[in-house]
């Protein structure tokens, strides 16, 4: 194995990890903090992350008058032997090499330290093929490690066993990242995924920062995918499969409730809401918009049945009434079209609902949590049948719901309010985890961070935003130095369920090549024509 | 070349008298003695001094408003059989048939044996090795050990025609050897540049 020598270790404990001795001729500029590193001990190899790194004199008269006018000779016979530096590095897991490596010989958690000076080497592509796998089925390429051209694979099948979170500052590319995944899945049959695209950017095509075009999951999956639509007038000159309608009927406290910020509900406001909704259950919303509030023995007859206050009321049924103007909400709509999508889901399609110009969070919002939550109930009912009956057919099919803006659904105040909230707490009781996409991870409910199983996260530079991305992973604190040091476009840290070890990598370019890596060879896919025809109509 | 003969020794080197006045060895060079057919011993002079052959007796002054420096020689023959020069050696190593061992020989050098300058080719043989360099700084002298080893440095860079690569891997082992204290590693650092000794 051809891997270059950085140093020996020459102190370390099992909690904090092992100080290695760079070797004279290694400069610590050649190293990354958060790099993937192997330590060579006598009957294990130890697969290590760098934690940190750390200058040393040997004779401390050396700081007080260091050789700044020195010649080169005298610097470089000082170098690496009167100064040196050590590296921090943090073992995640080993490999017994005392009876031979081969095949089969399985990469264990650490469970000891090496003794002194053994020897720290660069991974090669021996070691990361060894740790994450070579791509294949459910092992999915996210990117390459930022020193090497060698595929490192996430495995999806782990993935989509929790909930998940993609983090990052504006700019970092999450919507990308979650593109590879969510094609990565498509393609792998993982899960079946419902994507709530507040943006319009994962159904169909979606343009660049820098003005070129990529394809959306339609243009890859053709019709695999489903795309329902919030807005009838942009689906209308799209490819859409249904427009959705949300009815009053549809509307529950909860949903009202999450939307006391967007709506500037007063607490008053709220008191009120749960008052109508105790008197008249789920008519409410009907009621409350259809109230005349002009009539005052009306408004006076509907205060008495509910004990509400008659100022509170109409200032109530003002902001009700931004919800129930919006275009796409009935009085009465079934629940039927979302029962077909699921039943739709069921049979392995994926779902992907745009919202077209409806894109405000207060759309979102509402309307994310109505679906999911009509999705999970009748998750729930499915998984109930299938532990009655143990017929594999009526196993369901495990979901993965594709949610923005998470922080607005889970942060502390409305967690426990949201569907959202309850499914990242349940694990996957019933066959539904989440993959959540924010800028602002300190926003979301760290109950809720501590159960996300994998954290795909680009670049953040927010220390608040930094701790929240470790919540509930043990011992990971030397990796923030790794998040701040990501350069903002291109390189993703990922940690948690869905990889043996933490790792930084060079994204892998959702282009061209990725296009024909995902159809596979000898399918056709889509032409150009037929992406344009989506976009634009005819 | 035979360069002086011992008059005085012990494990850890010896007492020479060159055969010239005012020649002994250069300062940090290596010398040889040849013990047998088998075996020399290596050492680095360590010290030189001139004085008169009765001890106690202190020098006077000779010169004069005419006569001074070469000509007082001229002028008092008998100087050159009164004055003697001695130098001292650090017994560093020894060649045993074809092998070079480095470290105290085993029993001090032969009295009345005669000294060797070491010739290049010599000295880069035993030179290859560098352990010897402990020697010189454990050793005990009037010479401070760090000036010792900038002569010694410099004697066998320029034994070795200028080799450089030599001279930064001598630096190297005594920047190792001297971790402890930078003013004195310091101290060999600056005398042995290569600038310096252009």
């Amino acid at each position: 194995m051809e891997r270059r020598r950085l140093g020996v270790v020459t102190d370390g404990t099992f909690e904090a990890g092992l100080t290695v001795r760079l070797d004279p001729g290694c400069s610590t500029e050649d190293l990354r903090i958060g790099s993937f590193v192997v330590v060579e001990g006598r009957s294990h190899r130890f697969f290590c992350t760098i934690a940190d790194m750390r200058l040393q004199v040997t004779d401390a008269g050396l700081l007080a008058d260091p050789p700044r006018d020195a010649s080169p000779f005298v610097r470089r016979t000082l170098e690496g032997i009167s100064s040196y530096a050590t590296v921090q590095v943090k073992p995640h897991l080993m490999l017994d090499i005392s009876k031979g490596v081969g095949e089969e010989t399985p990469v264990e958690p650490v469970r000891t330290i090496p003794m002194h000076f053994a020897e720290l080497y660069e991974a090669s592509g021996v070691d990361f093929a060894t740790v994450f796998g070579e791509e294949r089925g459910a092992y999915f390429a996210m990117g390459t490690p930022i020193t090497m051209e060698l595929p490192i694979c996430l495995r999806l099948d782990r993935f989509v066993e929790r909930s998940n979170g993609v983090f990052g500052q504006t700019g970092t590319g999450k919507s990308f990242l979650a593109r590879l995944l969510l094609a990565g899945i498509i393609k792998s049959k993982a899960a079946v995924n419902l994507v709530f695209d507040m943006h319009n950017e994962y159904a169909f095509g979606a343009q660049k920062e820098d003005g070129g075009w990529v394809k959306g999951l339609r243009d890859l999956f053709g019709p695999q995918v489903l795309v329902y639509s919030l807005d009838e007038a942009w689906g209308a000159r799209r490819n859409v499969d249904v427009t959705l309608k949300v009815g009053l009927n549809q509307i529950e406290l909860g949903d009202v409730l999450l939307l006391a910020e967007e709506l500037e509900l007063s607490p008053t406001a709220v008191t009120t809401a749960e008052l109508i909704y105790a008197r008249f259950g789920s008519d409410w919303m009907k009621r409350l918009v259809a109230l005349d509030s002009g009539d005052s023995e009306a408004l006076k007859g509907f205060c008495d049945l509910t004990g509400a206050q008659s100022e509170s009321l109409k200032a109530l049924q003002r902001r009700v009434k931004r919800v129930a103007g919006r275009d796409y909400v009935r009085e009465e709509v079934a629940f039927s079209a979302i029962d077909e999508m699921v039943a739709a889901l069921d049979k392995g399609r994926h779902v992907v609902l745009v919202f077209g110009r409806h894109d405000t969070p207060l759309d979102y919002m509402l309307v994310a949590n109505i679906v999911a939550r009509r999705v999970r109930r009748l998750y729930q009912e499915k998984v109930n049948r299938y532990e009655r009956t143990r017929d594999e057919a009526d196993r369901p099919q495990p979901l993965l719901i594709t949610l923005e803006e998470a922080h607005k659904f889970l942060s502390p105040q409305v967690s426990r309010q949201t569907i959202f909230g309850t499914i990242a707490r349940e694990l996957r009781k019933f066959y539904v985890t989440l993959m959540v996409i924010d800028q602002r991870p300190s926003g979301i409910d760290p109950e809720v961070m501590s159960q996300l199983g994998t954290r795909v996260t680009g670049k953040l530079t927010d220390q608040r935003d930094i701790d929240s991305v470790f919540t509930g992973v043990g011992g990971r604190s030397f990796l923030r130095g790794a998040l701040e040091s990501l350069n903002t476009r291109q390189e993703i840290l990922i940690l948690g369920h869905a990889v043996p070890m933490p790792i930084i990598l060079r994204t892998r370019q959702y282009d061209e090549g990725f296009y024909e890596a995902i159809r596979g060879r000898g399918e056709k896919g889509r032409d150009i024509g037929e992406d344009i025809a989506d976009l634009y109509g005819d | 070349m035979r360069i002086g003969e011992i008059i005085e020794t012990s494990s850890t080197g010896f007492v020479a008298e060159s055969y010239q006045l005012h020649q002994p060895p250069a300062l940090g060079s290596l010398v040889k003695v040849k013990v047998d057919d088998e075996r020399e011993v290596y050492a680095v002079v360590s010290y030189g001094e001139t004085g008169g052959i009765e001890p106690g007796r202190r020098a006077v002054r000779w010169s004069t408003d005419e006569v001074f420096d070469e000509a007082i020689y001229e002028e008092h023959p008998e100087l050159r059989r009164t004055l003697r020069t001695e130098f001292t050696a650090l017994s560093v190593g020894s060649l045993e048939g074809r092998e070079t061992r480095q470290g105290l020989p085993s029993e001090p050098p032969p009295m009345h044996y005669s000294v060797y300058a070491c010739t290049p080719a010599e000295v880069v043989r035993f030179t290859e090795e560098l352990y010897y360099l402990r020697l010189l700084l454990a050793g005990e002298g009037p010479v401070p050990r760090e000036q010792l080893l900038v002569t010694h440095l410099r004697e066998v860079y320029r034994a070795r025609g200028n080799d450089g690569e030599w001279l930064s891997k001598a630096a190297r082992e005594i920047a190792r050897l001297l971790k402890r204290d930078y003013d004195r590693l310091m101290t060999v650092l600056l005398g042995i540049e290569p600038h310096s000794m252009d």
